[in-house]
């Protein structure tokens, strides 16, 4: 079957979508050196900078987080490949300041590759960065080594507290240990429905039975762990829920984040009923829910799934995630 | 020591680009098996960037495979290219003044793609053909230790069919990946094909 998307020549995809994007938030972005996302107003040379990268197909994310109060420059790739190292070198050399740089990775091997490259030529240059890998994927199971945990949607609340850190101008030391602090106690488990096409090569990105679900399915169609027949809402949200909270260790009188995150082809309809579940149980266990986000924010095209997520929080990271910001699709605090 | 010249060096990494453009579907056809399906785009801008680049005079091999690994980390692509630009990088040991050692070169080339990857043989990757070739380059003459390391990277490539994925994204799909041929090793292949059919064609 053919491919039935909006698209015009394949090969420009990333560069077409960025530009659509940047003229359409202009007031708080803007499209730099082809694939480089930046903030619209730079940000005060005094406060710490924070650069991500990672590939294009996942929209909004990465780059709908660039704004004030959240991050300065997303570097992009081609759909759901990672930029090259030397352009991600050249973002980290734009974001340089005497404060410094927080470098968020989220991880799969081709961003580590580049991010790597990045960061040699940035200790050539003697630039001033500190990176930081996001792997927060339970799927592997919670105590699986972090090179086998993907990094999903959980680096967004990540650039939110980090980037709210930043704004109150602390030192690079204090930022990194605020998004530390964030890394060390979040999860995410996903789950998918039907795969997305990928707009490039027109291909399916995976194969699913029309009666089936897998959870643990990673953002491009990496295998999970539990494939199943399809679940109620109810049913999926407890089996997921008991294991993110697990990975947290979050008990009674604990309070947590959570972010449901459709895919692309889930409704907020559907999304809202997960959220409802996850709101039970975690009353029935005696946790706060202290905040919440349901949406899309990353995004694989028109998969049908979502992303859990669960942080477990304090009183800081409540407060940083509260900080009002001014970035395309974090939405209001 | 099988050592080559400037032009053959030049030539080597031409007629590489010349094999995988060629096989240029096939490789994205293994790739929609357990990838993307874009591996021969990639790996066809990748040899592009390293013709682009090995074609601008330099003031010697070591500045000119500087300079290839160089473009071919510029490209955007996901793990091809970090990785294939650190080979290319690292031939650049194999530099001496009467040219370039080739079983130097390449060992070089392997020392700088493990600061990427820790992939062993048997892992599915492209160092299931690196790997063999690189320790198979020895012989009477340039050629023949070229050929050697062409015929040892194609049987590795090949053997990667049977094996489970343990790295990169398609490590995801475990035993699914069971009979596919990783398209990263029969790239690398290709492009040892390619190094020695141009050091044949000299004699």
């Amino acid at each position: 079957m053919p491919m039935k998307k909006f698209i015009n020549d394949p090969k420009n995809l990333t560069k077409e979508l960025l530009e659509g994007y940047a003229l359409a938030y202009s007031d708080k972005v803007k499209l730099v050196s082809e694939k480089l996302v930046v903030r619209a107003q730079p940000k005060d040379s005094n406060k710490v900078g924070l650069v991500t990268l990672g590939g294009a197909g996942h929209e909004p994310a990465l780059s709908g987080f660039v704004g004030q109060g959240m991050l300065d420059i997303s570097v992009v790739g081609d759909i759901f490949a990672a930029p090259a190292g030397p352009k991600v070198f050249e973002a980290l050399k734009l974001a340089n300041r005497p404060a410094g740089v927080l470098f968020v990775v989220l991880n799969h091997a081709g961003d580590v590759m580049a991010s790597n490259i990045a960061m040699q030529m940035a200790k050539k240059a003697g630039l001033n960065v500190k990176m930081i890998l996001t792997h927060e994927d339970i799927a592997p199971g919670a105590n699986a080594p972090a090179t086998d945990k993907r990094g999903l949607v959980g680096c967004i609340p990540l650039y939110k507290v980090a980037g709210a850190a930043a704004e109150q101008g602390r030192s690079l030391d204090e930022v990194f240990a605020v998004a530390e602090k964030y890394n060390n106690n979040m999860a995410t488990l996903a789950v998918a429905l039907k795969t997305a096409t990928h707009p490039s090569s027109g291909q399916s990105i995976f194969d699913l039975a029309d009666d089936e679900m897998e959870v643990g399915m990673g953002q491009h169609g990496e295998a999970g762990t539990g494939r199943s027949k399809m679940k109620t809402a109810d049913e999926t949200a407890d089996i997921m829920l008991t294991q993110l909270l697990e990975a947290v260790k979050a008990k009674k009188g604990d309070k947590v984040f959570v972010m449901i995150n459709g895919a692309g082809g889930t409704t907020l309809m559907e999304q809202y009923i997960i959220m409802r579940r996850v709101g039970q149980i975690l009353e029935q266990k005696g946790i706060t829910l202290a905040r919440a986000r349901v949406g899309e924010f990353l995004t694989v095209q028109e998969m049908a799934g979502f992303q859990m997520h669960v942080a477990k929080v304090d009183d800081e990271l409540v407060k940083l995630l509260d900080t009002p910001c001014n970035t395309p699709y974090w939405g209001e605090s | 020591m099988e050592t080559v010249g400037y032009d053959d060096v030049v030539r080597m990494i031409r007629a590489a680009a010349a094999k995988i453009h060629a096989n240029e579907k096939l490789l994205s056809s293994l790739d929609a098996a357990t990838g993307d399906g874009d591996h021969g785009t990639t790996i066809c801008k990748v040899m592009d960037a390293a013709v682009a680049a090995a074609s601008e005079q330099a003031g010697s091999i070591s500045e000119m495979l500087d300079r290839v690994g160089w473009e071919v980390m510029c490209v955007d692509g996901g793990s091809a290219p970090p990785l294939l630009g650190s080979f290319f990088t690292g031939m650049a040991q194999g530099a001496t003044d009467g040219g370039l050692d080739l079983a130097a070169a390449f060992q070089g080339g392997v020392k700088a793609m493990r600061e990427h990857s820790q992939a062993q043989i048997g892992d599915k990757t492209m160092m299931d053909a690196v790997l063999p070739a690189v320790a198979a380059c020895s012989g009477d003459s340039p050629s023949a230790a070229l050929r050697a390391a062409a015929d040892a990277a194609t049987r590795g490539a090949e053997a990667t069919k049977n094996m489970t994925a343990k790295f990169g994204r398609a490590r995801n799909l475990g035993d699914r990946t069971i009979g596919h041929q990783d398209p990263g090793a029969t790239s690398v292949a290709f492009m040892f094909q390619g190094f020695a059919e141009a050091i044949n064609e000299r004699k």
